[in-house]
């Protein structure tokens, strides 16, 4: 019998694995190692063998229980290939002054909630990986350059702008594009834009940054006439016209997307 | 009657998050900020994150691409896991005994790691080798060490915290006393203080802040 998840989500409903995922633990339970760990090394997600890693993530920490340290070792390996393959694509050289050394401290925390699985604070923690690895491991990994930015106090060194002295027009076809790039799935020659795009989005200053994402990527609205309502305004502690600022400087140095893909 | 309302811890909130669409947008922001106003701030940095994040790439076309080879930072990640592992064995080894285990002889989590894992461990907590000794000697009176700061400690050494705890209030290394020559029994050198050890390791001004707020 497979195991059921103990984690509940915001509604205090249990989370479920997908069936698929579901399909594929009970057919790998069944199996020896040898071929867990040939079915592991597969990253074709189309072949019969791929080995979801929801799935990875349920039979090592079954392995922790029966402690079976072989089918652990075994089958974390390829789990952290596949998660520093996500970690290159997510946290790249030059994104943080210390990229690779937050890289490899994430894999190694990751690889420690296995250890302290069933234990301290939070004993289910990986429960969220056999439901949703992919947005399980971005939380994860989020959350850990969140302290580590916290602790260098990265974003502390650039220095924050004059909110009153706006000095820009709002350039609404910058944002247009910036909204298009982030809403559609990009073809070959819109990746390198948006590529370009993120790394221009990355290097504005914090308070730009936050409006530009929220009002353009998320889609809140500025401000509203209700004080109830959730706007960049309310979220970001200002007003709406500081916002419209931020957003007014963001667009002059964002001004070279103003053409979209050419 | 007052009701107390349980905090529900930061990171479960962000998971939660997380895992509710693959890609959030504003309606869902407002949910979780209607929900946990506590984290207000923090959910919103981490939508905006997300938002970002997902421009970087779909995780599955990313793993798709992946080489079955095992790189030089997964071995070391093993490497780091591996000892995680021998040192959880050997507290689970020490734990179930049926009788308490007398202070002098509690497992002391930082005796597995190497120099290298050592000053890694130094890094990760923000300090330097100097004041990690400290903590692994037991030279710090644990009823000044913060709540948090003991938690990041046992997080940072991928043990139990009433593992961490339970070091933290055995008795100092190197202060037993059934081995001493001196005519006199010696007397136990008194701890320093949680604040006194951080400004007496000699870490920067920077790093004695980030210890004090945990």
């Amino acid at each position: 019998m497979i195991r059921p998840l103990k984690k509940r989500d915001q509604n205090g409903n249990l989370y479920t694995r997908p069936p698929e995922i579901e399909q594929a633990i009970a057919a790998a339970i069944l199996q020896d190692l040898a071929t867990l760990r040939r079915r592991a090394a597969v990253s074709t997600r189309s072949s019969p063998d791929f080995l979801p890693s929801e799935c990875l993530v349920y039979l090592i920490r079954e392995a922790w229980r029966r402690r079976d340290e072989q089918t652990m070792n075994d089958l974390m390996a390829p789990l952290l290939t596949r998660s520093e393959a996500l970690l290159e694509a997510k946290v790249p050289d030059g994104l943080l002054p210390n990229a690779a050394e937050i890289r490899e401290n994430i894999l190694s925390e990751f690889s420690f909630l296995f250890v302290r699985d069933g234990s301290g604070d939070d004993p289910d923690e990986l429960d969220f990986f056999e439901c949703r690895f992919n947005q399980a491991f971005r939380a994860f990994r989020i959350d850990f350059v969140r302290r580590e930015v916290m602790r260098t106090k990265h974003l502390a060194s650039l220095p924050a702008e004059n909110d009153e002295a706006s000095h820009c027009s709002s350039d609404e076809d910058v944002f247009s594009h910036l909204s298009e790039a982030f809403r559609n799935p990009p073809t070959q020659l819109q990746k390198l834009f948006r590529k370009d795009l993120l790394e221009a989005i990355n290097s504005l200053p914090p308070d730009e940054r936050k409006a530009v994402v929220l009002c353009h990527v998320l889609g809140s609205k500025e401000e509203a006439e209700d004080p109830s309502e959730t706007t960049a305004a309310t979220l970001c502690g200002v007003t709406g016209r500081t916002i419209r600022n931020r957003l007014n400087r963001a667009a002059a140095r964002l001004s070279k997307f103003k053409g979209g893909i050419r | 009657m007052t009701t107390t309302k349980t905090l529900t811890p930061l990171r479960e909130v962000l998971y939660r998050f997380s895992l509710s669409r693959p890609i959030p947008d504003a309606e869902l922001l407002d949910a979780f900020i209607r929900r946990y106003p506590e984290y207000a701030a923090e959910i919103t940095d981490f939508a905006i994150e997300v938002a970002v994040d997902a421009a970087l790439g779909d995780e599955d076309a990313i793993v798709q691409a992946v080489e079955p080879t095992v790189s030089p930072v997964v071995s070391r990640a093993m490497s780091r896991f591996q000892n995680h592992l021998f040192a959880a064995r050997r507290v689970r080894l020490a734990t179930p005994a049926r009788e308490p285990t007398p202070p002098s002889v509690t497992e002391n989590p930082f005796a597995v790691l190497d120099r290298t894992a050592f000053r890694r461990l130094a890094a990760r907590l923000n300090a330097n080798t100097v004041f990690v000794a400290k903590l692994r000697d037991r030279q710090i009176d644990p009823d000044t060490m913060t709540t948090g700061f003991r938690k990041r400690v046992a997080e940072e050494l991928g043990v139990p915290l009433d593992v961490t705890v339970a070091h933290f209030a055995a008795q100092a290394e190197g202060q037993a006393p059934q081995f001493y020559k001196a005519e006199q029994k010696p007397v136990a050198i008194p701890r320093q203080s949680f604040e006194d050890a951080v400004r007496s390791s000699g870490l920067t001004v920077e790093q004695q802040r980030y210890l004090m707020s945990l």
